[in-house]
């Protein structure tokens, strides 16, 4: 019986977290964080002489909450979305971002909050394979006509972003999408004109599917991440990338409340967001930065034009605030015009 | 030998601590997580307060106006806003930013706060954004449960459909049902002749060919719906056969649909229907088939009369917990099947890692508790034997 | 006879199906490329390879091993001890606790995960591998309270009553006629405790952390999220793992113990 009892302990002590712990940062994993981690985390990690270690997670924050609720906070600096990060900074889940540390001005417009430095922006826009459609839709409007382009769409499973995209397509200026979202006629006009382009929508749910579906033909037109369609095309794929249709946003990063290396995590984001680093990490992977001088940089521009920064100006900013409002209730409509 | 009762008591209690601390506790503050509702008391409760003893006619109390301003500066400042924000907003949409939008300003209204609230905003001069917050007041509601089965109050305080573009929830349930049932179906035909085989068998073979049926039963469910969703895929092992084989041109897409649904789950239940029918048909006594034969039965009246009344509660038992393990299932519809095949309990993983909204979550749980308890009863009810332990 | 060789076909084929998927996986896992086609276009090592170069695949492992360690521990000593008292005693509520043993088994997974989801996020369990184990535990330790009830009712009680009439006192009587005879259902119990947790997959996507991930939650987060041909080698390992408990369960069973 005593065997087992201290069995059982040495068990438990075995899982018990180490009493000190690494400054720990956590992205979206892929190339691009092994990038990250040599030119961003280790610099960083050689220079104040501490340890750095980065995780990958799939951007669900339910983790983060758990944590901050058990008091048992295991990550200190996290990329997260802005819908993700304007909830979590009401709620409590992340730090305030100490502004002494991090100079706020070094920004795009719209690339701060109250808990997030801006990170790396992302983007959707319409592209389609060159060689089998030669002429492919260049605005919304042309995206839904089937009969000049035909073949199928694919279009983002979600009513965030597919509710824009058919405002936009209807006629309504970006200026103006998100006030007519917000009404209810207005919610009715884009459902209807998803409903008119229904037969020939497909959906996808993961990144890589609308580039398989477009590669594979079982697509003509789709809307998809700039930032795969950018790599694609890098790699020699012949798509055609319609800039006039981006939609963007950024990701941030974010402390962790009660991370225990909270200073650290602040120095930490201002060497992530620090101009030398990001043009680094530009020279070897396309980047859309959201630090202003490296966004702006003519070089960096010249030699990444596929880069989305380059086109926000064209760009429609999705609105985090409005679907913190709204998306609730829209996405339960769409899940239910889904099912119809 | 029975010995007396606290001994023994002692001896189980430590187990009943476990039970009742690591799960009746749990299930239980969940059921009442489905219809409490806290975030207003908790966040505001001066103005709960008031609002509470407001009779609902007209404009609350000018103190109501007062209690709010203070009491959304402070939330705001310590960050407590968020839950009352989307609590709110999850009934009515709009709130959320209504409330945060008046917390930055509050301030500014502390001096006349009725008049310079409804300067800010229209809404705080209407009737019906006060009886919204006089509803969250608490402690219970029914906002969740109601919403769970696609209704809601209407502003007169009955109850009424929510409108149909939003209406999912009762699709989902029987939708829910009905693959429950289908899988149930199938599983009940194809566990017979199995069953029936290895219950004929002598005894060591018996053995042998109930191992096949372990083998599945024991390999983990996700193991087992990781091999379908592989096997499935338009690149995968199945398409291809079916290509080379000449019986399709072009692979077909089954991930993602109602077909690969039912596969799985079929593939996944079917231990469970093949085991407590093999139980019952063993224990068959097979003379009483040779005396239907002697008396002239033909092989399908033997069957009918003798065999499929006698099997039926071991064949019924293993249907039923088929169905009560189908109607709860998660995992298998959301690797395999597409946005129109998912069950009830993939909105509950929804509403509790996604969005969290803990409140339509136990909702759900509860109405799927009760799906199941009723199926349960039905089962005990109808089956004779069904529920006794051995 | 006819109808006993189609019924005996029938038969056979739903069991190919059963088994069929799970021996597809085999070889597919030991497939050179990463395109899934049957049979593989080439044979290799590299999946596995992979798996036990990667730290987060043995990270896994370790995970999977030490819940199911702890487990199986916590619920043979909780579930032996409670069988015990259910057997031998009598005291009011008897039945009320079988019923309550029984609840966890027939209660949906997802409301069990979602219900302690919730509970242990109020008191800073959700995440750790504390309660990890608390959970597992519930939903394991029903089987082991099963498996020793069933030795123990093919327990003579006249052994008892022999060890007391040559003088042995009720706790050494216990530990040399009654423990020993029901070793094999306290075996197979805890073979069981261990095979639920260590295949357990619904609970552990709610209630575990980054940092305690089990094979099956790393398995899933390999599926949905990053589409890695290493799951097939993982499918597999976890598939042996489950026969080797099987074959323990079925040897436990043939010796006395088991579970019905």
């Amino acid at each position: 019986m005593t065997r087992w009892i201290a069995g059982l302990f040495a068990l438990l002590a075995a899982a018990a977290p180490a009493a000190a712990r690494d400054l720990t940062v956590v992205a979206g994993g892929g190339a691009l964080q092994d990038h990250m981690r040599r030119v961003l985390f280790e610099p960083f990690a050689r220079a104040n002489n501490i340890t750095v270690r980065d995780q990958s997670y799939d951007y669900n924050i339910g983790p983060i909450r758990a944590m901050v609720q058990a008091r048992n906070v295991t990550w200190d600096v996290v990329m997260v979305e802005a819908p993700d990060l304007r909830q979590g900074c009401d709620d409590g889940i992340f730090e305030r971002i100490d502004w002494t540390v991090v100079p706020r001005d070094r920004f795009l417009p719209g690339g701060t909050t109250e808990c997030g430095a801006g990170a790396l922006g992302w983007g959707v826009a319409v592209f389609f394979d060159e060689r089998r459609t030669p002429q492919g839709p260049a605005t919304y409007a042309e995206f839904w006509d089937v009969q000049r382009f035909p073949g199928r769409r694919a279009l983002r499973m979600g009513a965030r972003m597919t509710l824009e995209i058919a405002l936009l397509s209807d006629g309504v200026a970006a200026g103006d999408v998100y006030r007519v979202l917000a009404t209810a006629e207005g919610q009715r006009r884009a459902f209807a004109r998803l409903d008119a382009l229904r037969p020939h929508l497909m959906f996808w749910r993961g990144g890589q599917q609308p580039f398989d579906w477009v590669g594979s033909g079982e697509v003509a037109y789709a809307v998809g991440f700039v930032g795969r369609a950018a790599n694609a095309i890098r790699s020699g794929q012949p798509l055609a990338l319609r800039w006039d249709t981006l939609l963007y946003a950024y990701d941030y990063w974010a402390v962790v409340r009660g991370s225990p290396h909270r200073d650290a995590a602040m120095r930490l984001i201002a060497h992530l967001t620090a101009e030398e680093p990001l043009r680094e990490l530009a020279r070897v992977w396309p980047i859309n930065p959201v630090t202003a001088a490296v966004a702006r940089d003519p070089a960096i521009r010249a030699a990444n034009p596929l880069m989305m920064t380059n086109f926000i100006d064209r760009g429609l900013h999705i609105n985090t605030e409005f679907w913190l409002d709204n998306g609730t209730d829209l996405e339960q409509r769409f899940t239910a015009w889904l099912n119809r | 030998m029975r010995r007396g009762g606290l001994p023994a008591f002692l001896l189980v209690l430590p187990l009943l601590a476990l039970l009742v601390l690591s799960f009746v506790l749990p299930v239980g503050r969940m059921l009442w997580t489905a219809v409490a509702d806290t975030e207003l008391a908790d966040t505001l409760p001066d103005t709960a307060a008031v609002l509470r003893g407001w009779n609902g006619e007209g404009l609350p109390p000018e103190e109501a106006f007062a209690h709010l301003v203070r009491e959304l500066d402070t939330a705001l400042a310590e960050r407590r806003l968020g839950l009352l924000a989307q609590r709110l907003n999850f009934e009515q949409p709009g709130m959320r930013a209504l409330l945060l939008r008046t917390a930055r300003a509050a301030e500014n209204l502390r001096d006349a706060p009725r008049e310079r609230l409804i300067a800010l905003d229209a809404r705080w001069g209407e009737a019906e954004t006060w009886r919204l917050l006089r509803s969250a007041a608490g402690p219970v509601t029914a906002l969740y449960l109601l919403r769970a089965v696609d209704l809601r109050r209407d502003p007169a305080g009955g109850v009424a459909p929510v409108a149909e573009e939003e209406a999912i929830y009762r699709t989902l349930f029987l939708r829910t049902l009905g693959i429950a049932a289908l899988v149930t179906a199938i599983c009940v035909v194809l566990a017979y002749p199995v069953a029936a085989t290895l219950a004929a068998l002598p005894a060591r073979l018996a053995a042998w060919g109930l191992v096949l049926v372990l083998v599945p039963f024991w390999t983990s469910v996700l193991v087992r719906t990781t091999a379908w969703f592989v096997l499935l895929q338009r690149e995968g092992p199945l398409n291809a056969a079916a290509i080379a084989l000449g019986l399709i041109e072009h692979p077909l897409p089954m991930i993602g649909t109602r077909f690969a649904v039912v596969l799985a789950m079929v593939h996944v239940l079917l231990p469970f229907a093949i085991l407590p029918a093999y139980a019952v048909m063993r224990r068959l006594d097979p003379s009483l088939a040779k005396a239907a034969a002697s008396l002239g039965a033909g092989a399908w009246a033997r069957f009918w009369r003798v065999h499929l009344p006698l099997s039926f509660p071991g064949v019924a038992a293993g249907g039923a917990m088929v169905f009560l393990l189908a109607v709860g299932y998660y995992i298998t519809p959301a690797l395999v099947g597409g946005p129109r095949d998912q069950m009830v309990a993939s909105f509950i993983a929804f509403f509790i890692s996604q969005t969290p909204n803990w409140g339509m979550a136990a909702a759900l749980s509860l109405l799927l508790l009760a799906m199941t308890g009723a199926a349960a009863l039905l089962a005990r009810a109808l089956i004779p034997g069904f529920g006794r332990r051995a | 006879m006819t109808p006993r060789i189609l019924v005996g076909a029938a038969a056979g084929l739903v069991l190919l199906f059963l088994l069929a998927p799970i021996l597809a996986i085999l070889p597919l896992s030991f497939s050179a490329s990463d395109i899934l086609r049957l049979p593989p276009e080439g044979w290799s090592l590299r999946w596995y390879a992979a798996l036990l170069s990667s730290e987060r695949w043995l990270l896994a492992a370790r995970n999977s091993l030490l819940v199911a360690g702890a487990t199986t521990l916590l619920g043979t000593v909780l579930g032996t001890l409670a069988a015990l008292g259910l057997h031998f005693g009598r005291f009011p509520g008897r039945g009320a606790v079988l019923a309550l043993l029984a609840a966890p088994v027939v209660t949906p997974s997802i409301v069990t995960a979602a219900a302690l989801f919730l509970a242990y996020s109020a008191v800073g369990l959700a995440g750790t591998f504390v309660g990890l184990v608390l959970a597992h535990t519930v939903i394991s330790v029903p089987f082991v309270v099963l498996a020793v009830l069933a030795s123990l009712r093919s327990f003579d009680p006249a052994l008892l009553r022999a060890a007391a009439s040559l003088g042995a006192p009720p706790a050494a009587a216990f530990r040399r006629v009654v423990l020993p005879l029901i070793a094999p259902g306290v075996a197979a119990g805890a073979v069981f405790a261990f095979a639920t947790s260590f295949d357990e997959f619904i609970l552990t996507l709610f209630l575990a952390g980054p940092g305690q991930f089990t094979l099956p939650r790393q398995i899933y987060a390999a599926v949905r999220d990053v589409w890695d041909p290493t799951i097939c080698a993982a499918a597999v390992l976890l598939f042996l793992a489950s026969m080797l408990l099987l074959l323990a369960s079925e040897a436990l069973r043939r010796r006395g113990g088991g579970i019905g």
